[in-house]
């Protein structure tokens, strides 16, 4: 080799050695969504287009194992750059110090007073903390009840119509679109969302005045009453009483798509109106499937629907101020898109934007989510959320699957959530 | 040096080849087992949350107070007890039986072999979720149990009802685990001196004699060998149970002490109390252990 090639060459490596060293890497671990996916990977092409000096990779797990992935690598101070996850899980996170506050520059609102008002009253609630946002919000969810028209149809109901508003005539029609083999049940005419009690067994108990924790803030399970009536309910609604569905069955939100005539309704966000005509192009609004309100008991005090809940970018306390700076850029990149992840993910990012847009007024049932969402509480968030959502489960569990009095199991569920409030065992 | 190596004796020069062998394992066993052991202990002495990065605070021995003291953690010991008899048991006495059977052929030993032996190597995830598939209301399970009783429509719960998910557990558990307690015992079949056997034989003992005078007793070092790794193995599982709960299942009948760990670490955060869990359960196994060594020992005697 000459020594002109040799010193090109040189050169050449030292240069893309330089340009490795300015680069910013940044890790982004997320929930699979196919349809954000198919998005995201496309706008972190563009960003990395316009920001050469930063590299975004982005990793998916499912989303059930999401949010013990997180914490085990927090824990072993090796948690991502950024990551999203429900708001119950992220809140002992800003608590804990283990995230920075939104960098309002980077992300491309100049000032907090622009970030706040870029949103929606209230919806930046769940990440502030002492004044400050701590979360950009990916997606704002509420869970209405999706329909099978051919369900209702094939059992002699008429959709538009005898559609269930109140609890009590959940029950009813479920149990007529509910078809069995002997114990068996092959269809079944709605299930729950296990084990997501938080955002709808939750709203449940508090149309009929009831509180998950008391005004004190020390106080949990307020309103026996009530809590006794939801418990009662479950009981009513698994095996041990009228067989409805259960736990133990599969997904209902995974089945409703295939139209297979294996489940009625089902409670899902706008999300799952991208996920339709993905897996089941043919399976069309209005003519196979339809959204209604969220149900309220006949006697409700307060009409309210499921709890909303949102999912925030958050940004590692423990990054380097360059990976927290180029994260934060990137997550501003994103939210310029809102529109974008609303019309092809059905993520809704909470920005009035977005709700002013044709997009949203012209997506299927927008008017039905966006009302119910008027009526919805704000899922509970708090330092102890997750284990209190495993309270709420244990407690669904011993009345529907162990045939528990609901008496007892009331007063097992305070002390649980009573004691994960003081951070108990 | 020369003259060094000289003066050591042939036993001396012999036992430091050992140590050259033995160090390397040593060493690993130290680092990846007992220094987590160590580490794990020095953790249950203090309140940890896992999410915070404030340091450990010592609380002593507090962590194991509250563990006596908490009902749910003698509920995890019961829920292990219960699945460590309806499993460890069959499953040695079962294994037994089967290795028997298949030394007893002359044909097909090796497929017989391999048959039992590939639930093993089906990580116990994958397995957990198979059996989920089979446990279904629809699925197999019920319908070939239905067939077998000659009913139809009967959901048995296999996941759903307290006693019929701890089955469950156990069944899954025992399908992963009886094809490798089988080999074991097959090898210690295999050990058995057969001039010992066909010396009794030429004395007259019948097949049951032979069985029972001399293949049980030359069979006792294997046998303690899986009864022990069976009870160990046991004690310590923990897939099908966190699968099966994640899927729905009720957690008091099947939350095991492991799933205890998990969720006293990752859901609760409270990692000091995780790790006291740990050192105890630790603890058990060992005693336990111990006792069948004993108690085997003493039968000898």
């Amino acid at each position: 080799m000459s020594r002109r090639r040799l010193t090109v060459l040189s050169f050449a490596l030292l240069m893309s050695f330089s340009i490795a060293l300015a680069q910013v890497q940044v890790e982004y671990w997320t929930h699979e969504d196919p349809n954000r996916t198919a998005l995201e990977e496309e706008l972190i092409a563009q960003f990395h287009a316009e920001h050469p000096d930063i590299i975004v990779t982005r990793v998916t797990h499912p989303s059930n194992t999401l949010a013990q992935l997180i914490l085990t690598a927090f824990a072993a101070s090796r948690g991502p750059d950024i990551f999203n996850m429900e708001t119950f899980n992220e809140y002992p996170y800003i608590v804990n110090q283990r995230v920075v506050p939104v960098d309002p520059v980077a992300a491309g609102f100049g000032s907090y007073d622009a970030f706040y008002a870029a949103y929606l009253d209230g919806m930046l609630d769940p990440v502030t903390v002492g004044g400050v946002p701590y979360g950009i919000p990916l997606e704002l969810t509420n869970w209405a009840i999706f329909l099978n028209m051919n369900v209702f149809r094939d059992a002699g109901l008429d959709p538009l119509t005898d559609y269930p508003k109140t609890w009590e005539e959940m029950m009813e029609i479920a149990d007529q679109l509910t078809v069995r083999d002997g114990e068996i049940i092959t269809r079944r005419g709605f299930d729950f969302r296990y084990p997501y009690y938080l955002n709808f067994m939750v709203p449940m108990a508090q149309q009929l005045g009831g509180q998950l924790i008391g005004d004190d803030g020390e106080s949990a399970i307020v309103g026996d009453e009530a809590w006794l009536r939801v418990l009662a309910y479950f009981r009513e609604w698994g095996p041990h009483g009228r067989n409805l569905g259960g736990p133990t069955y599969a997904n209902a939100r995974a089945l409703f798509n295939f139209d297979n005539d294996d489940i009625g309704m089902m409670e899902s966000g706008q999300y799952q109106i991208a996920r339709i005509a993905n897996d089941n192009p043919g399976f069309l609004p209005g003519e196979g499937w339809m959204v209604v309100p969220f149900p309220v008991w006949e006697d409700a005090v307060e009409d309210l629907a499921g709890a909303y809940y949102g999912h925030y970018w958050m940004v590692n306390a423990q990054s380097s101020a360059d990976e927290q700076e180029a994260a934060w850029k990137f997550i501003g990149y994103m939210t310029e898109f809102a529109e974008e992840f609303f019309a092809r993910a059905g993520l809704l990012q909470a920005s009035q934007a977005v709700l002013d847009s044709d997009t949203f007024r012209n997506h299927p049932y927008s008017d039905v989510f966006m009302a119910d969402l008027a009526r919805a509480p704000a899922i509970y968030y708090g330092d102890a959320s997750p284990q209190i959502k495993q309270v709420l489960q244990d407690a669904v569990e011993a009345v529907m699957l162990q045939n528990r009095e609901p008496a007892e199991v009331l007063v097992t569920m305070r002390e649980g959530v009573e004691r994960a409030l003081r951070g108990e065992y | 040096m020369a003259r060094n190596s000289a003066r050591l004796t042939v036993g001396t020069r012999r036992a430091l080849w050992g140590w050259a062998f033995v160090v390397p394992a040593l060493a690993f066993f130290g680092l990846f087992a007992f220094y987590p052991i160590v580490n794990a202990f020095v953790l249950s002495l203090h309140r940890k949350n896992v999410l915070s990065l404030q340091p450990p605070r010592f609380v002593g021995f507090q962590n194991y107070v509250d563990l006596w003291n908490s009902a749910q953690f003698w509920n995890s010991w019961k829920a292990t007890g219960i699945f460590t008899v309806s499993t460890a048991v069959p499953l040695v006495l079962v294994s037994l039986l089967l290795a028997t059977l298949i030394v007893s052929r002359l044909r097909l030993q090796r497929f017989f072999q391999m048959a039992l032996y590939t639930p093993a190597v089906i990580p116990g995830v994958v397995a957990a979720a198979i059996w989920l598939m089979l446990l279904d209301p629809r699925g197999i399970a019920n319908q070939w149990v239905n067939f077998v009783l000659g009913v139809s429509g009967v959901d048995h719960k296999w996941l759903a009802s307290p006693d019929m998910v701890r089955l469950s557990t156990v069944l899954v558990y025992f399908w992963g685990k009886l094809g490798f307690f089988t080999i074991i015992f097959i090898a210690g079949l295999g050990g058995i001196p057969t001039s010992v056997k066909e010396a009794a034989r030429v004395d007259g003992a019948t097949g049951a004699q032979l069985y029972r005078y001399i293949t049980l007793p030359l069979l006792k070092p294997t046998t303690l060998l899986v009864s022990i790794m069976a009870m160990i193995f046991c004690m310590r599982t923990f897939s099908t149970q966190y699968l099966f709960t994640q899927s729905g299942a009720p957690r008091e009948p099947i939350n095991v002490v492991t799933l205890g760990i998990y969720t006293t670490a990752i859901r609760d955060y409270q990692i000091g109390l995780a790790s006291a869990m740990s050192i105890v359960l630790l603890v058990v196994m060992f005693v336990l252990a111990f006792l069948q060594f004993r108690v085997s020992r003493t039968q000898d005697g």
